[in-house]
């Protein structure tokens, strides 16, 4: 228990069961939505025959089609959402900034960028070649911003926000100037989980996966960075150290899933929000929160990607985009009838 | 398909001069006034009826007339480029290709309606589809020349829309040579053929899926990818479900997930390679997935890679009709 946590002790015995049974509540909707991704999309599969391909794999069609395009499609959504939704959560703690979001540590527009450079090249063409490049792009523009403005949080986002600016306008040019270019940057831009089954998702994935591990061990010092540098550091906590860490996290979790998916915004901003005022001031739950949650948005999206138009799917991040400007003013609204 | 791409290349004029002043000047739609000193004819275009030169001697041309006039050996004096169909270029046309002046880039947007004002053109002819006219300040190009636009609105009608071509620019003749040759390739191959491909149902994937979307490009009958080979006998079978304009109506891009339902019944599968006979990313990601692996016509070993399927005049056709014939050679044995 952190010397934060500590302090309220009433509070939290109180708390805890309706925050643990939301917590539940949060992992069987996950489930449930996840069940419903694996059995909705373009090829009419009956309930009975999915069921059947999860426990029973024949190899038909309709099991390939349950195995190897849906379920790692909903994988995907679920290391995705989750991941987004956590570095969102970050962002904003760390920023002390409750509009940050991901990209403003620059890593959608170092993606995007060294995107265009590979496709210039000639060496982004295909999905692979994309997902390497978006990584080393997502994570050679996060080291800048962190070599360049470690000093604050403030400078940080400034840094971001600089390099997002810098980096996007470069970018736009050689696009401009390179149809080719364009043309790969234009698919890859809007972010989609739809066709990625054949790719090489082992790596990204498990980056993700002990980067959500880490962001729950580092939610307990970041509950004291909550209360403030000076208390944090009054409490024992190790403020630059935390600080790093948790930049680490952000670049890692944003870097992977944008590489993996593209960009997709609001599930970054949108989720942490949303999770806010059940977490009652806790980073920790805040993060189990948004971990659950950010999948389950992502999951919802993506099945109504494939549902919304009868001409075919759409990107999912156009989907989040029309979910998340909606929920992201009832929040805001939320957040202040709390406030007054 | 269209808006991705819509300009092109050309040159030759000694040949073409020679020609155009002994050269019909009746043609489909066309016709015909005289003038002693600079004949003219009334020329039914995409974008009506223009009075143009009944003997042009500097056309600029733009698009799918860049290939087709290039092969009809017209006088031309600028082009767009083309870089889709330089790998189907023979060694003399791609020179001269290489040593026109262009005027435009790949897009119509990209139209350098300076450098067109600079050739002194007599007819400019821009070779997109009607839509793509859109992108193109038409009033501007008629204050330098009369401008003709004739594009193709389905794939299959690229050869009505390169004879359009090379009659607007007074060079019919040459193209009834080289439409002859290539019709008697297609009938040689069909002759050879036809004890199996027409008993063949078949499906073409295309190169213009986008994985993205986790989706892949089914062409039917009359599509860039089966075409010629149907001129050869080859029968394609199914038809868009949801019929769109220009090539929606005989091509569409399924899920993945429908792959089965959409080439299940094929007994035998076409689909398109770059020149050099790699797979494009598009179609890969069809072939690798395991749907593609289940599929009847794969199980049996009857795919077949074409090259060159996006082909558009006479002249670049013969090598589609090369890399069919290659491809197909495994059903006579």
């Amino acid at each position: 228990m952190s010397a934060a946590d500590r302090s309220l002790p009433v509070a939290k015995t109180r708390r805890q069961v309706p925050r643990a049974g939301l917590l539940l509540g949060g992992l069987v909707l996950l489930g449930a939505v996840a069940v419903l991704s694996i059995g909705i999309g373009a090829h009419s599969v009956p309930p009975a025959e999915v069921v059947r391909a999860l426990f029973d794999y024949q190899g038909t069609d309709d099991h390939v089609i349950v195995w190897d395009v849906r379920a790692p499609r909903a994988l995907l959504a679920v290391a995705v959402g989750a991941a987004l939704a956590v570095a969102g959560a970050l962002i904003q703690i760390l920023g002390r900034n409750p509009l940050a979001e991901p990209g403003v540590l620059g890593v959608t527009a170092g993606a995007g960028f060294a995107i265009t450079i590979g496709s210039a090249l000639g060496l982004a063409g295909g999905q692979a070649g994309q997902l390497v490049f978006a990584i080393i792009g997502s994570v050679a523009a996060a080291l800048l911003v962190m070599a360049v403005g470690r000093q604050s949080p403030l400078r940080l986002v400034l840094t971001g926000m600089v390099l997002t600016a810098v980096l996007g306008g470069i970018a736009l040019g050689l696009r401009m100037m390179l149809p080719d270019a364009f043309d790969t940057y234009r698919f890859w831009s809007v972010g989609t989980l739809a066709g990625r089954e054949q790719e090489p998702l082992a790596l990204p994935l498990a980056a993700i996966g002990v980067s959500l591990l880490g962001a729950l061990l580092l939610s307990r010092p970041l509950n004291a960075l909550e209360l403030g540098e000076s208390v944090a550091q009054t409490l024992g906590a190790g403020v630059a150290r935390t600080r790093t860490a948790t930049v680490i996290l952000i670049t890692v979790l944003s870097g992977a899933a944008t590489a993996v998916a593209g960009p997709i915004l609001f599930v970054g901003l949108i989720v942490p929000h949303l999770v806010r005022r059940p977490a009652a001031g806790s980073v920790p739950w805040l993060t189990l929160y948004s971990m659950v949650l950010g999948p389950v948005l992502l999951l919802v999206a993506d099945i109504g990607s494939r549902v919304l138009l009868p001409t075919g799917e759409v990107p999912v991040a156009i989907v989040t985009a029309f979910l998340g400007g909606p929920m992201l003013i009832w929040a805001v609204r939320q957040y202040g009838a709390g406030t007054r | 398909m269209f808006a991705r791409r819509s300009m092109g290349l050309f040159a030759a004029l000694p040949l073409v001069l020679a020609l155009g002043a002994c050269g019909s000047s009746s043609g489909s739609g066309a016709t015909e006034t005289s003038d002693k000193k600079s004949e003219t004819r009334v020329f039914a275009a995409d974008n009506g009826n223009v009075t143009i030169p009944a003997r042009p001697q500097r056309v600029v041309a733009t698009g799918y007339a860049v290939p087709a006039l290039l092969q009809a050996r017209a006088p031309l004096v600028g082009i767009s480029s083309w870089q889709r169909g330089e790998p189907m270029m023979s060694d003399e046309n791609l020179a001269t290709y290489k040593k026109l002046t262009k005027v435009a880039g790949e897009a119509a947007t990209e139209t350098n309606y300076e450098a067109i004002a600079e050739a002194e053109p007599d007819l400019i002819i821009l070779g997109v589809p009607t839509p793509v006219l859109g992108d193109i300040d038409v009033k501007r190009l008629e204050s330098i020349a009369p401008v003709v636009a004739v594009g193709p609105t389905v794939p299959g009608q690229w050869r009505d829309v390169s004879r359009k071509h090379a009659d607007a620019a007074g060079v019919l003749a040459n193209y009834d040579t080289v439409k002859a040759e290539y019709e008697a390739k297609a009938a040689e191959l069909k002759k050879k053929y036809q004890g199996v491909l027409p008993q063949l149902k078949l499906g073409h994937v295309g190169s213009y899926g986008d994985t993205s979307k986790g989706t892949f490009q089914r062409e039917f009958g009359g599509s860039w990818g089966t075409s010629i080979a149907q001129d050869v006998g080859a029968t394609y079978y199914g038809k868009v479900k949801k019929p769109g304009p220009g090539s929606q109506s005989v091509s569409e891009y399924p899920s993945i997930e429908e792959l089965p339902d959409s080439l299940g019944e094929a007994d035998a599968i076409t689909y398109s390679v770059n020149a050099d006979g790699s797979v494009p990313p598009s179609v890969r990601y069809v072939m690798e997935s395991k749907l593609w692996k289940n599929l009847p016509a794969v199980k049996k070993g009857m795919t077949f890679p074409i090259t060159y399927t996006e082909a558009a005049t006479y002249g670049d056709a013969p090598k589609t009709l090369d890399a069919i014939d290659k491809s197909f050679a495994r059903l006579l044995s």
